[in-house]
This record gives C-alpha cells, structure tokens and sequence, in this order.
C-alpha cells in the first residue's frame, strides 16, 4: 500500500479505537451517549484528517505509520485524561491542537532540514539557553520540586521539553562534522584512547552544562534521558562501543556522586527498592501504581470503573498506572507495543536518511523519544527508578504534547526527503 | 534499536508480572485499600422511615476520592438510629447492621438482580425502618437540649417507632469522604463533653428508681406472694432492714401502705423494699428482673447495645427462711431492699425499661426490639423482612392484666397523671432517681404505654431525663411525663384516620 494510503487507513481505525474508548467511559456515568460523542468524533475526524491532508500536501512520500501511532496513543491518553479529570481534558484537547498544528507548521515550512546542521553552535547556545530559562528570578516557575518551569501569560512551560529537540540537533550537527576526527584516537591514557580535546572539548562542554543545569533544577529525569540520547548519537555517529562504555562508566560514577551528595536522589532511590517499607508516604505514589496495575489484571476494570485517581499524578507522570488498570495488560502491551512500532519506524527513517545529519537527527529524536517512555513506564512498573518525565503523546502536559509533535514532524519531513531522495536516484548508491 | 527494543521487552516482561504474577500478593497487600474503597464507592439503598421520610441517601459528586457521598436531609435526628456510613472511621446504625442488605449484598437481593438481567435496573432500592419521622421530631423537640432518651416502640412487635437521644450529632461530618474532614469532625465529637457519638438510649445504663418498682410488683404477683387485693401492706413512713441503721423512707415522708396496686399508684417505698428484703429475697428478686431482660444485652439490631444491670449477690445466708421472714436474711439484704425501687446498683438502658413495660403491655411477653423493618428492591419488592419474635416471657397474662390496671390507675390518680391523654387508656410508672449533689440531683424516668379503650395497647415508651447537668430537683413525673404524653397523643392522632 501506498504511505499515504495506509495512513488514512491506520487512522480509520485508530479513530475507532478513540471513539469506542471514548463511549465505553460515556456509559459507565450515562446510560445514553448522544452529541457529546459525536461532537467528539467531528473534532477527532477534523483534526486527523486535516493533518493527513498536511503530510499528503507537504510530505506525501513520508512515512505512513509514524503519524497514526502517534494519533493513537494521544487519542488514548486523552480518554484516560478525561476519565481521570474533565478539566485537564479541556486544556489537553487545546495542547492537542496546538500541538497538531505545530506539527502542520513544521511541515508546511521546513522544506527540508539539512541547513539547519550549519546552525549547531546556535542550537546549542539556544538550547542551554532554554534549559536556563526556569533559573530566571520571576519567570521561572517550582512545581512539585522542580524549578523547570517558566509562567508565560499565565501559562506555564517547560522549556526544557523544547531544549531537548534543540539539543539533538546540536548533536546531530556536531557530530556529523567531527565523527570522522572522534572515531580516530590520537592519544593513549592508560588503556583508553581519546580523540583530541580540541574536537571533544565544544561536546563535552554543552553536554556539562545541560547536566548541570538539570542537576540543578532536580530534574533527574531529563538529564538521565539527555544523557542517554547523547551515548546514542555519539555511538551511531562513531560505531565506536569505547564511548558507550566509558560513557556508562562515566554514568555510574555521576549516579554515585549524586546518590552520595543529594538527599531527593538517596531517597528515589531508597523507595524504588523498598517502597513497600513506608507504603502510606515515601512510598505512596509507586505503592499504589502497583496496586493500580495489580487491580487492573488481565483485561482491566474497564474505563470509568477502577480507582486510577488514587495513584498520585495520574494524569502526568503515572498515565501508564492509569492504562494498565483500567484497560488491563491487553491495554498496557498495545500502549508498549505502538511505542516499539514507533521506534521502529523512526530508526527505519534515520538509517535509510540520505544525509548524514538528517540521520543523526532522526536516530538521536527517536532515541529521545523512545528512552522517554522507558525511562517513566520502567519508573511506574518499578524497573527504574521514579523520575518525572511525561510519557509521550499520553501523559497530560502542553510542553510535551507539543515538543512531541515537533519531533514527529521532523521524523516525518526527514522520512519524507528519504523517499524523494530514493525516487532521485533509485538505487545503486555504492 | 536493540537496545531499545530489549528495554521494551524488559517492561513487558516487568508489566505481566506486576498485572498477572504478583497481582494477587499486590491485591492482599495490607497497605492496599482498594478493595474496601470499591466496595465502598457504590449508591447504597435509600433508608426510609415507616412514614416514608427520606433518611439516607447517595448522592453523585463530582469530585472528591469517590463517586458517591452518603448524605443524611434530617441531620442530628436519627444519628442513633440510621448511623452513619464513613470510609475513614467506619459505620455506625443501621449502616453499620444493614450494611449487606443496603449495598443489595444478600442472597434474596442477589436472586432478584440475577432475574432482572433482561431489565438492567441501577436504583439499589430502600430499606425501611420502623421509626416513624413524626414521633422522632416530638421526641428531639420535648426532651429539647436536655441529656437524655426516648425511645417508644410497639410492645407487640418490637418495633422501635422512636429513638431519640441528645446529645446528638450532625452524621454528615463523619461520613464526608475526604478523609481528613471525616477524621477531623470524628476526633472533635470524640472529644465533646457527653460524647454525642454514643446512642444513649442503649448504651448507657443509669438507675431506674420507681420505675423498676414494676418488677418487684411483678416478682410479688408471679412467685404468689401477693395477688390483687392480697395482702394490705401496713402504712409506713420508712423501712430499716436488718443488718443497718440507713432507713428508706417513702417520697416526701409521708405515710404510704395498702394493696400492691395502691403501692404502685402512690408509688411507696417503704413497702416495696420490705416486700423484697423479707418476703421475696434475692432469688424471687433475680429471676423477675432477669425475665425482664436485665443482665442480658437486648437482641436488637443495632450493634454495641449494653446489658442493664440487676445485682446478683447478696452475701452468704445467714438466716433461714422464716414464717416472719419468708426470704431469710443475707449478708447484704439492705442492698436487696434498695434495689426494690430501683436503687443502689440497679441500672437500666431506656431501651431496657421501654422493654419492660412493652412486656406488661404486651401480656407478659417482652418482644426483640428491631428498627429495620423492610428490605424493598428497585421494584418496590419487598426482598426481606424483619419478622416479630418474642425475646422473653416474663410474666403470666393475669398479672400482666394486674399490673396494666395499676399503671392506668397510676396515670389517672398517681404521680403520673402528667402523661395521660384524654380518649386513649394510658399506663405508667415514674420513676425519680436520686443521685445525689448538691442541691440533690436525679434522673427523671417515666415509663408507660397507651392503647385506645377496649383495644391493645399500641405504643410502650420509656423517656429518662438525665440528673446531672439538670437545673435542680427533677422529678418523673414533673419533667419526663410531658414527652411521654406528647408521644402518645402524637401517635395516636396520626392513625386514628
């Protein structure tokens, strides 16, 4: 089937699955469901529909699953978010467009994303310049423990979300100009080789920075996964293990120090491996997710019928709860199961990406993307430990709704130049 | 890409143990209230009264930790009754001992949902009690902000028609679900002075005085030491038995003698704690208050009731039964003869003296008091109910008779003429309880029942007004006669349509 095709036809059904978990909840309270799902189904079809007719007009050789499985689990976060609370529902669903457009934008504007490899300094700047932002005296914002947040008309954002994606580009321009210069190694520490500082140092120094920065601000979650994103791209840009491994090694000395030196780390840590030890406090919110799941057993209670809302930041953090409760393991797999079909597509972009940079850029928002998930689903099931990060496209929150569909249309355009590369020159490249 | 994918199937492999494997240890977790919160977070049956008054209902809320808020319209007035229903500090009431049947739990309740599968039906239905809302309003406005209980009940059945006691309590602050309100309002009444939590009207036990004079009259009627007429007890001013010095004297100091329905209307003392301690004895004594219901909690379906308390030992034997003295003498006779009107350790629930006169009234048959009557299912079906059974035979129906005709002449020439209706036949007995102060103190009681003429009788009741935060000097018949007239003339008016 044609890309174009199969979309329409992966959001057809996709639509469905929204609608039929949109009714399900409708019933638990009404015995009736009338204008409400079908005003529902308008804006659910005006949306999707709209940002097909976008990526057929803008993109039309991108590819076909990437925006669907993102419609899905947004569609499906969105149910759960309604369930849980019917106010964040109504600020989600104006995210939701914002977010679409945003994506629509992207699309309908950046032909083509090869230049912006010669702006990396700039990104870096702007991105460390973003994370900066909260640090502000009167724009930054603490929520829940966090100073991550800037307050704009009202409005709070989280910067961060945005610095992640500029970071990646930073990353992806910066190692596609020097990988050659860090796969050789011109000097011997110990058993180590090291590439020259003076190709390393501009890495290492933003890499430091937007450490701290997090660190900093206490959000432990981002920097984990702007740690990883960085051994991803640094490894798929050099094939080089070396870097993974000093890389990790790096990790687990920092994760000490931090575990050593800060109490918030300690006491994650503390409550990942015993949170049953103080259920009614430390270890409340990852006690009662696991009682939540537990609940929620093979096929669910069924949407409107559990207690997900008794699990702390169930709209946010711990969505994933929320799913597996009332949808089941059925529910919670499909949700795991179209991140995986997720990652697949986008690294199925990056590696058949003409240009270098449009590679690392895709391989590096995949990875982003896809480490997000693990990171929160691993910290909710008790894998990792709990750190606050969305859960892409599900959780509730403008500034990750939005960064995500900013990523996916970055992922869709680069899949996009892929295929009329291809039809360019079929073929035979080597 | 691998890497990634291995994270994935880390977390399906961590997801099906969480949701499958370690789903039942998770579900018995002690910390894990889910359970109970869902069994909780249901539309229970609305609680009616006999009447039809809506007592308790569910209502959807918005938001909050749960769907539904239990809320009670009349506030304080039936908090001893209905009870209460609370996440945080539990239920109380027929909340608490209808619980199954209020959230359609019983075996009849689940039958009948099973049949209407075809005709799904979310209404849980109504559980009616036999309180009547019109007689629970006279009993709160009589007794007004006085300590204190009322209870009436039918004497045939046992079906409690009111049951009021203050203080009281608002339950709709015990059963908010938040929490932290609940707990916060539990903690504050816990803490008032007179604990309205607690249901007085069978929960405490304080003494009956004359109002327990019905007994030993009893006692003499059924063990055949004194009939109708049979015998003329000497006029007195007081009585000192053997073995002290402390002499009981009738009320006021007056000369008090004649035949046991003579002693009952003018309500002697002296006579009463002679016949006791010298012709009755302790085991004649025992056995009527216990047939009675004394020293035994009352089966009634309301938890936490208390047993009311008749002493039981009087010391060894020291003197044989004798033609002057048919009940020897014991070590502790003086404490006999006191316990006669209702003295000393003698203490009794209100619900245990309304239970007593229901026994006369009703022919010597005390009835099991009940506040539920029926369990109606969402079609107006009745599922259960509460059949009337007999809790204790306690005394033949000639003496039963013997003593009804006394009662009636207590109300009409005696201390009790307070609570007599015109039209309807009234019974009853005072009772002033001195618990001393001073000035002196006592608990004022009267207990009666009412029937129209040539009819059964209807209505027992049993009203105390408790002695000690009272202005002064109270007497039965004076302070708690009132309310009981009110009941009766209440009750009566309602049905003679």
């Amino acid at each position: 089937m044609r890309p174009r095709n199969l979309e329409l036809s992966l959001l057809v059904l996709g639509t469905m699955v929204i609608v039929v978990a949109y009714v399900s909840l409708q019933l638990v309270d009404t015995p009736n469901v009338g204008a409400n799902v079908a005003v529902f189904l308008g804006i659910l079809v005006v949306l999707l529909l709209g940002a097909h007719l976008v990526i057929r007009y803008a993109a039309p050789n991108a590819d076909g699953l990437l925006f669907p499985l993102a419609a899905l689990l947004n569609g499906l976060g969105y149910v759960v978010i309604a369930r849980l609370d019917p106010s964040l529902a109504s600020s989600q669903s104006a995210w939701t467009f914002i977010g679409v457009g945003a994506f629509s934008a992207v699309l309908l504007l950046v032909p083509d994303l090869a230049w912006v490899a010669n702006y990396r300094y700039t990104l870096a700047l702007a991105g460390v310049g973003l994370l900066m932002l909260p640090l502000i005296p009167g724009l930054g914002r603490n929520i829940n423990g966090a100073q991550i947040w800037i307050a704009v008309r009202g409005f709070s954002i989280q910067p961060g979300e945005f610095a992640k994606i500029v970071l990646a580009g930073f990353l992806a321009g910066f190692l596609v100009d020097k990988r050659e210069l860090l796969a050789i190694s011109n000097r011997k520490v110990g058993p180590l080789n090291i590439p020259d500082f003076k190709h390393f140092g501009p890495l290492l120094l933003a890499l430091g920075v937007a450490l701290m920065v997090m660190v900093l601000q206490r959000d432990l979650g981002s920097s984990l996964l702007f740690f990883t994103l960085f051994l991803v791209m640094i490894y798929i840009a050099t094939s080089r293990a070396a870097y993974v491994v000093s890389g990790l090694l790096l990790f687990s000395a920092g994760s000490y120090f931090s575990w050593r030196s800060f109490d918030h780390v300690q006491r994650r840590v503390d409550i990942w491996i015993s949170p049953f030890d103080d259920p009614k406090d430390k270890g409340f919110q990852i006690v009662e997710a696991s009682f939540s799941l537990a609940d929620g057993g093979l096929t669910g209670t069924g949407l409107g019928s559990g207690l997900p809302w008794k699990v702390p930041f169930a709209a946010t953090d711990m969505i994933f709860a929320a799913i597996g409760e009332e949808l089941g393991l059925l529910g919670a797999t499909a949700v795991l199961a179209a991140f995986m079909f997720f990652v697949s597509s986008g690294f199925r972009v990056a590696s058949s990406a003409p240009g270098g940079f449009e590679k690392l850029l895709a391989a590096g928002l995949t990875a982003l993307l896809g480490f997000q998930a693990f990171i929160i689903i691993g910290g909710v099931l008790r894998v990792l430990p709990l750190t606050g990060v969305t859960l892409p496209f599900v959780s509730y929150g403008g500034s990750s709704l939005i960064s995500n569909y900013i990523v996916l249309a970055i992922l869709v355009r680069i899949s996009d130049s892929t295929a009329r590369a291809g039809q360019a020159a079929p073929v035979g490249r080597g | 890409m691998v890497v990634l994918l291995g994270c994935f199937t880390l977390l399906f492999a961590q997801l099906n143990r969480v949701q499958l494997f370690d789903a039942e240890a998770l579900e018995n977790n002690p910390a894990n209230t889910r359970a109970a919160q869902r069994d909780f977070d249901q539309e229970r049956a609305r609680i009616l009264t006999s009447d039809g008054v809506e007592v308790a209902v569910s209502v959807l809320v918005d938001d909050g930790p749960f769907r539904w808020q239990r809320a009670y319209p009349h506030n304080d007035l039936y908090a001893h009754t209905a009870g209460y229903v609370s996440f945080t500090v539990g239920a109380e009431g027929a909340e608490r001992s209808y619980d199954d049947e209020i959230v359609g739990r019983t075996a009849g309740q689940e039958i009948a949902e099973l049949t209407n599968v075809l005709n799904p039906n979310s209404d849980p239905g109504s559980v009616i009690l036999t309180l009547r809302h019109d007689l629970q309003q006279v009993a709160k406005q009589q007794l007004g902000e006085r300590p204190g209980s009322v209870v009436a009940l039918d004497p045939r059945t046992g079906a409690v028609l009111a049951m009021w006691s203050w203080p009281s309590f608002d339950p709709n602050t015990v059963a908010n679900i938040n929490s932290a309100e609940s707990n916060e309002a539990y903690s504050a009444l816990l803490e008032t002075e007179g604990n309205p939590l607690r249901a007085r009207a069978f929960r405490d036990i304080k003494p009956p005085g004359s109002t327990f004079k019905v007994i030993t009259a009893a006692a003499a009627l059924e063990s055949g030491h004194a009939t109708l007429d049979e015998p003329v007890f000497e006029a007195t001013t007081s009585y000192t038995s053997p073995l002290t010095t402390h002499a009981i004297s009738n009320f006021g100091g007056r000369e008090c003698g004649g035949n046991l329905v003579e002693l009952l209307v003018r309500s002697c003392n002296a006579p009463f704690a002679q016949l006791a301690a010298e012709t009755l004895g302790p085991f004649i004594m025992v056995n009527q208050a216990e047939a009675a219901g004394f020293n035994s909690v009352p089966p009634f379906d309301l938890v936490g009731g208390v047993s009311s308390v008749y002493p039981t030992d009087y010391g060894a034997q020291l003197q044989s039964p004798s033609e002057v003295s048919p009940a020897g003498l014991f070590e502790d006779t003086p404490l006999l003869a006191q316990t006669a009107i209702g003295q000393n350790n003698v203490a009794a629930t209100p619900l245990q003296m309304a239970l007593m006169i229901a026994g006369v009234a009703n022919n010597g048959i005390v009835p099991s008091p009940h506040v539920m009557a029926e369990v109606i299912d969402a079609n107006g079906q009745v599922v259960d109910r509460i059949e009337p059974e007999p809790w204790r035979s306690t005394m033949r129906e000639e003496n039963a008779r013997i003593l009804q005709q006394a009662l009636i002449e207590a109300g009409q020439r005696g201390s009790g003429t307070a609570a007599t209706v015109e039209g309807l036949v009234v019974g009853v007995k005072t009772g002033t309880a001195q618990i001393g102060g001073d000035p002196p103190k006592s608990h004022a009681w009267i207990v009666g029942f009412a029937g129209r003429p040539g009819e059964e009788f209807e209505i027992a009741v049993a009203v105390l007004v408790e002695g000690e935060q009272a202005d002064g000097d109270q007497t039965g018949g004076r302070v708690a006669g009132p309310i009981a007239r009110e009941l009766f003339t209440t009750y009566f008016s309602d049905t003679s349509g």
